[in-house]
């Protein structure tokens, strides 16, 4: 915890975490679940989220998108101040990430420097090279096999530089997410983020608002627990609004499990 | 002669395959060990290779002394050579092949052009051999007999080919050199008396050869985008590192940094004679605070540079891309990767606008062309499939989303849904196919599990064709 901690701003979740948030400086695992764990969509999301609360200058008046940092900016030269901007380094091995749906959860694009790499072992190696560098927020690999030795040097680079970095597990099939699923690696935590169905409403038909399962699987120095929530996607109406505060407070939203049904609406559409 | 008449005649004649393509091969390689002499060097024929010395004779200590280790080393290296310097390429040609000389390297003085070249016969014009025995019918035997004769009846008689090759030997036309390879636009060059092999010797010269290179770049204000490191062996193999960097760098530390990231690819065989540092593209690059220290200089590019950099050699500078926004309703084009190296060169303006705190969109940025005039933008996914994934789905009215589909294998229950979308072909585009096929309806699907879908039905009912359903992309 040398690095301070990123802290939700949900704080059912904080209070599960040692020190109150996420710890800088430290690897953190995102998983998904059946399907899911092929595409890796809700673990995008999820680290698509925290790391749109990473590279928003926290001295801005505000922090709707409407006003976006200078992005590219970030990597020619010129930051807005003194803060937390940089640049984002992504390594994945499809290129399916997705500009609009990356905003959507509050990561502008323009900060995110995408690495395809076809193999597990040259992710893991970009990954490390970025931890290495000034300039850089956050690092993101996605990996299939994640040896032991390789999770422990992620580690500690990032123990040493003070920057985040996430794996999202993406496994090609079941024969290797049993597998993989049961190694233990080197990570501060492990993630598992779930979709949940639409809650049923009379007077809304079609798609509902997503919500989520959020398990914290492992944490070191913390329990395991688990939540379930509306998703962070912010409606794309949000971004109009002038001034908007931070993205909705969700934290009246949670519950610890079993959660007691909240009409997540009213919530989306606070801010 | 045939093999068999000659093998009658003497008996014990030793005999070989002849092997063009490998014999090609050994020339373009000789005359690529030859870059050690210029940059400017390429197989002439099949025999010969040329080297234009201009420029950099006095490199050596004046052509005598170029000609001299140039013998010498191939001499070691078991090739049997004429070397003859000469104002022209025709002239040089012309000597190396058909003057009867004692010495084999032939060094001529401007002015004896003229006079070396008349006792030769016709062929040393490079003339293919109809056309040699044309002049020697006539009685043209050598080229001085070609000395009096008015170009333009030569040229009506014998073609202008003849009377081009005179010229051109003689000096009075130009003929340019295509040269084997790229020439560099900065050059530095490092020779081994002995010959190097540890690999932190090969560290130390390439540390002295940036040095170098980096101080001539810093005096013009260039930086270099392009580079290439070239080991020329002691057994004539050459080797070489080639990298390109995002951003022009004249950093020693930082080119130093990504040439010891690919030295061990280097086999230095018996040993390295000479080190080449080629800078082949460079750009204006404007004095700038090297950070002191250890510390950022301040700006965050200097920061991220490297790293693109060391990324982008070892997985290709494609392989490193940006996410940038672009005017189109079109999924797949409202989104493009940009690749590193030509994001940072197109953008460098705005940048610095948006660095001051101004709203100037810059480009990638999140910007109000993203969305649709009425603000609203219908909800996208977060991992977009290129090209969208056929399935099987089951629908039951034309507008209908499907109840079921087929996706990997696997069956999805379409337990809610939203849509149609419509998105059709940018039919005011070029190359726009204006078919009904290119006409989308997309629905935001939910399974049973809660997965969300993009999907889309590609064309029409009622058409000749069935419509086709696709995966597009995952919400989360």
């Amino acid at each position: 915890m040398a690095h301070g901690v990123l802290p939700f701003g949900v704080a059912a979740i904080d209070r599960a975490l040692p020190g109150g948030g996420l710890a800088r400086g430290a690897l953190h695992e995102i998983l998904g679940v059946d399907g899911d764990e092929e595409d890796g969509a809700l673990a995008a999301a999820f680290a698509a989220h925290i790391l749109g609360h990473l590279t928003r200058p926290p001295t801005s008046p505000s922090r709707s998108l409407k006003r976006p940092g200078s992005s590219l900016s970030s990597l020619k030269g010129g930051g807005e101040g003194r803060g937390e901007v940089g640049v984002v380094l992504w390594c994945l091995p499809r290129p399916d990430l997705y500009g609009p749906g990356l905003a959507a959860y509050g990561l502008d694009p323009g900060r995110v420097v995408l690495a395809r790499v076809a193999r597990d072992a040259e992710i893991l190696w970009a990954m490390e090279e970025g931890l290495r560098a000034p300039g850089i927020v956050a690092v993101v690999g996605e990996v299939g096999s994640l040896p032991m030795v390789a999770s422990r040097r992620l580690q500690l680079s990032a123990e040493r530089s003070g920057i985040m970095a996430f794996l999202l597990r993406r496994w090609r099939d079941g024969g290797q997410a049993a597998r993989e699923r049961a190694l233990p690696n080197a990570a501060v935590t492990r993630w598992r983020i779930a979709a949940l169905p639409s809650r049923p409403s009379l007077d809304e038909p079609g798609v509902g608002n997503p919500r989520w399962r959020v398990e914290l699987l492992r944490c070191r120095g913390g329990e395991p627990a688990s939540w379930e929530m509306p998703a962070w996607e912010m409606p794309a109406w949000e971004m109009e609004v002038p001034d908007a505060t931070d993205h909705v407070s969700l934290a009246a939203a949670l519950a610890d499990r079993p959660a007691a049904p909240v009409a997540s609406e009213k919530y989306r559409r606070a801010g | 002669m045939s093999l068999a008449d000659a093998l009658s005649f003497l008996p014990g004649l030793a005999t070989a395959l002849a092997k063009p393509a490998e014999d090609a091969a050994a020339l373009r390689q000789l005359a690529e060990w030859c870059g050690r002499y210029s940059p400017w060097t390429a197989p002439d024929g099949a025999d010969g290779v040329r080297i234009e010395i201009t420029g950099s004779a006095h490199l050596w200590g004046g052509e005598r002394a170029l000609a001299a280790d140039l013998a010498a080393r191939l001499d070691r290296r078991g090739v049997a050579s004429r070397i003859v310097i000469a104002d022209t390429l025709g002239a040089a040609w012309a000597m190396a092949r058909f003057a009867e000389a004692s010495d084999n390297v032939v060094i001529l003085a401007p002015g004896e052009l003229r006079a070396a070249l008349a006792s030769l016969p016709v062929e040393a014009l490079r003339l293919d051999p109809i056309t040699a025995q044309g002049l020697r019918r006539v009685g043209l035997k050598r080229v001085g007999d070609l000395y009096a004769m008015p170009r333009d009846a030569l040229a009506r008689r014998f073609g202008e080919t003849v009377a081009r090759l005179l010229d051109q030997a003689l000096d009075e036309m130009p003929e340019p050199l295509s040269p084997l390879g790229e020439v560099p636009s900065r050059r530095v060059r490092l020779s081994f008396a002995e010959p190097i092999t540890e690999p932190a010797a090969l560290m130390l010269a390439t540390e002295r050869l940036t040095a170098d290179l980096v101080l001539r770049l810093a005096r013009e204000g260039t930086g270099a985008r392009r580079l290439a490191l070239v080991f020329h062996r002691v057994d004539g193999r050459v080797e070489r590192i080639s990298l390109g960097t995002a951003r022009p760098s004249r950093d020693p530390r930082h080119i130093v940094a990504l040439f010891r990231e690919r030295l061990d690819t280097i086999d230095p065989g018996l040993g390295v004679e000479d080190m080449i540092l080629a800078a082949y593209a460079v750009e204006p690059l404007p004095a700038e605070q090297i950070g002191l220290l250890g510390h950022s200089a301040g700006n965050e590019t200097s920061g991220i540079a490297p790293l693109l950099d060391r990324l982008g050699n070892r997985l290709g500078l494609a392989a490193i891309s940006q996410l940038e926004p672009r005017e189109s309703h079109i999924p797949e084009r409202a989104s493009v990767r940009v690749a590193i190296g030509e994001a940072l060169a197109s953008s460098v303006t705005p940048a610095k606008a948006g660095a001051q705190g101004q709203l100037a969109p810059g480009p990638g940025s999140l910007d109000p062309r993203l969305r649709g005039d009425d603000g609203i933008r219908p909800p996208r996914p977060i991992r977009l499939f290129e090209p969208p994934e056929p399935v099987e789905a089951f629908w039951l009215l034309p507008d209908d989303p499907p109840f079921r589909f087929m996706w990997r294998r696997r069956r999805h229950r379409v337990m809610r849904a939203d849509g149609p979308e419509r998105i059709a072909d940018e039919w005011w585009l070029p190359g726009a196919s204006g078919e009904v096929d290119a006409i989308r309806d997309y629905y935001r699907v939910e399974d049973e599990e809660g997965r969300r879908f993009w999907l889309f039905r590609a064309g029409l009912h009622g058409g000749d064709r069935k419509p086709r359903w696709f995966v597009h992309g995952v919400f989360s």
